[in-house]
């Protein structure tokens, strides 16, 4: 078992040294590599979409499952043999006279997912617009920020207040989240309106408003784009750490 | 300086940088240091909601990625394993994905932290009575819709092979025992490298509380349903990955020897103890450390490379 391991980890460090050496230039390793891996992948999606998809999804329901053991018998649903040849039809498209047929499927496809989209906007959406009528003026002075909800007892342990007196905190508006508010309420304002180009924004302040807008998109495309850069970093360390600590089993 | 230096400078190959950053995090590899940090909230909610949801009640895991995100997935999909194996809570988990080996990989996973957790000598999670695979589902819109239509019907027709031998019906199997809709699970999580977490927020997150585990990429996208809390929690990218095994360490608002708080989370109300038992600091802490060194890289070459060309255009000047 250990050798079939060592064999397997083995073929990997292979591939993953001929995938990165085209960053030393284009080569025939590296090629050669590409066309296993891509060769692999459709041949086990190929095989996936059998014993994964359609055998659990459509065949088992369509032909019903034995009774064994505890488990009662599943009758089939021969219904579910329909949509064989409706899904056929979308490889129709590959014929000049009877494409029309492939529309079937699609439309089919168009109809369930828009039915859906009305639903699926308003759970996705809904609660971001509730969540962005944010307070921006303070309801009380007593504290800048907003006080902890604990309180530490003699042996310095934290102790959570008294739900009354959490209650009292949750319930006001302190003088930085109401700044921090109003940023987020002019980014949120400022940005929707950089896409407002149903009519030409005249005056200075209307102008400014929506250069604003452009550059507070900027500064998120950039912190977006930082988290992308960490992201791939950490596929190269993983990559390193498949070479070091699995293969060679060192620094584990 | 003259010319002909941030001349040569400019021209350095792109290809010893390659270099420089395979040895630099080669190295990086050993080093393993616990770096403090300052958690991020959706990461500290993610914890206390893993940490206190009721261990009777089973966790839907919806695992959308496969080796090419590894380096962030697996050690969120590890990480999540830990924690649900040592509270003891039973979990049920698919993919919904058209990337076909996103089931296999996870299964992997699982099985790799079985044999951790058997040389640790901890108790070993059996298929059928302790989780249960539902397989690969290719349209994450379709597969969660249905869930929140009817799950007996989603997932019906299913036997799994109990550790008897004998193939059982998921839904009699301890597992989902008493599992009729979605709001029977205690916790839905979804670890995922792209955006099957946006079909999750519009199918389901008003029938099961929503969680999830995401790379780089995808993370900012959470955020807006982090705050409108469509997700209860989350971990983004490597940093959240690190910032819940730093958790699973020291716990949240918890003491440790000298009275000292590791974890400060003043939003959660309470103390949230570390895991305990099992690995806690595991493969995001290793490969943290090593992005620091990555980065560091990356900010020497960009400082480098515009004081280069500064210099350059003024010694340019000079010259003229």
């Amino acid at each position: 078992m250990d050798q079939y391991l060592f064999i397997k980890l083995s073929v990997g460090v292979f591939f993953t040294i001929g995938l990165y050496s085209v960053l030393y230039k284009e080569n025939k390793f590296y090629r050669f590599c590409e066309h296993i891996f891509l060769g692999l992948a459709a041949g086990y999606s190929l095989v996936a979409i059998w014993t994964s998809i359609l055998y659990d999804q459509w065949w088992l329901k369509m032909t019903g499952v034995p009774a064994e053991g505890t488990s009662k018998m599943v009758p089939g649903y021969f219904m579910y043999a329909v949509l064989l040849p409706i899904g056929l039809c979308g490889y129709m498209v590959m014929s000049k006279k009877h494409n029309w047929m492939s529309k079937i499927p699609i439309g089919v496809i168009l109809g369930l997912w828009s039915g859906q989209q009305v639903k699926n906007w308003w759970t996705q959406y809904g609660a971001q617009i509730y969540g962005s009528m944010q307070p921006v003026i303070p309801t009380t002075w007593s504290s800048l920020s907003r006080p902890a909800l604990y309180t530490f007892n003699e042996a310095g342990a934290k102790v959570p207040l008294s739900p009354d007196a959490a209650a009292v905190i949750r319930s006001n508006i302190y003088a930085t989240q109401a700044l921090s508010n109003f940023i987020f309420v002019v980014t949120l304002v400022t940005a929707l309106s950089y896409f407002l180009f149903n009519f030409e924004l005249k005056g200075k302040f209307l102008r400014s408003f929506n250069t604003v807008g452009r550059w507070l998109l900027m500064v998120g495309f950039g912190a977006l784009f930082g988290s992308t850069v960490m992201a791939r970093f950490a596929l190269v360390i993983d990559r390193m750490s498949f070479i070091w600590n699995e293969w060679l089993k060192l620094g584990r | 300086m003259n010319a002909a230096f941030w001349d040569k400078l400019q021209k350095v190959d792109r290809r010893v940088l390659y270099v420089v950053l395979v040895v630099l995090t080669s190295i990086g590899l050993f080093l393993k240091a616990e770096i403090p940090v300052a958690v991020d909230d959706s990461s500290a909610d993610f914890y206390a909601k893993l940490m206190k949801i009721d261990p009777n009640k089973p966790v839907v895991v919806q695992t959308d990625w496969t080796i090419s995100t590894r380096g962030e997935n697996m050690a969120h999909l590890e990480c999540l394993l830990r924690i649900l194996m040592t509270r003891k809570i039973k979990f049920v988990y698919y993919s919904a994905t058209s990337d076909a080996p996103a089931f296999q990989v996870a299964t992997d996973v699982i099985r790799h932290i079985n044999e951790e957790r058997k040389a640790m000598n901890l108790k070993v999670y059996e298929r059928g009575t302790d989780y249960i695979g539902l397989g690969l589902f290719p349209n994450a819109e379709g597969a969660n819709e249905s869930m929140r239509n009817d799950i007996k019907k989603a997932w019906g027709g299913r036997r799994v092979r109990m550790p008897d031998g004998n193939e059982t019906d998921i839904f009699q199997t301890p597992v989902l025992k008493g599992v009729n809709s979605m709001g029977d699970f205690g916790l839905m999580v979804v670890v995922t490298a792209s955006d099957t977490i946006d079909f999750a927020v519009q199918r389901l997150n008003d029938k099961v509380e929503l969680t999830g585990m995401a790379t780089g990429v995808i993370a900012p996208g959470m955020l807006p349903y982090y705050q409108a809390r469509q997700l209860k929690g989350f971990a983004g990218g490597l940093k959240g990955c690190y910032d819940m095994e730093y958790m699973m360490k020291h716990g949240i608002n918890h003491p440790e020897e000298g009275g000292k708080i590791y974890v400060n989370a003043g939003k959660i109300v309470g103390e949230v103890p570390p895991l305990g038992s099992g690995k806690d600091l595991a493969r995001a802490t290793q490969y943290y450390a090593d992005l620091h060194i990555a980065l560091s890289l990356l900010i020497f070459a960009v400082v480098v490379g515009n004081v280069a060309m500064f210099a350059q255009k003024k010694a340019k000047k000079g010259a003229e």
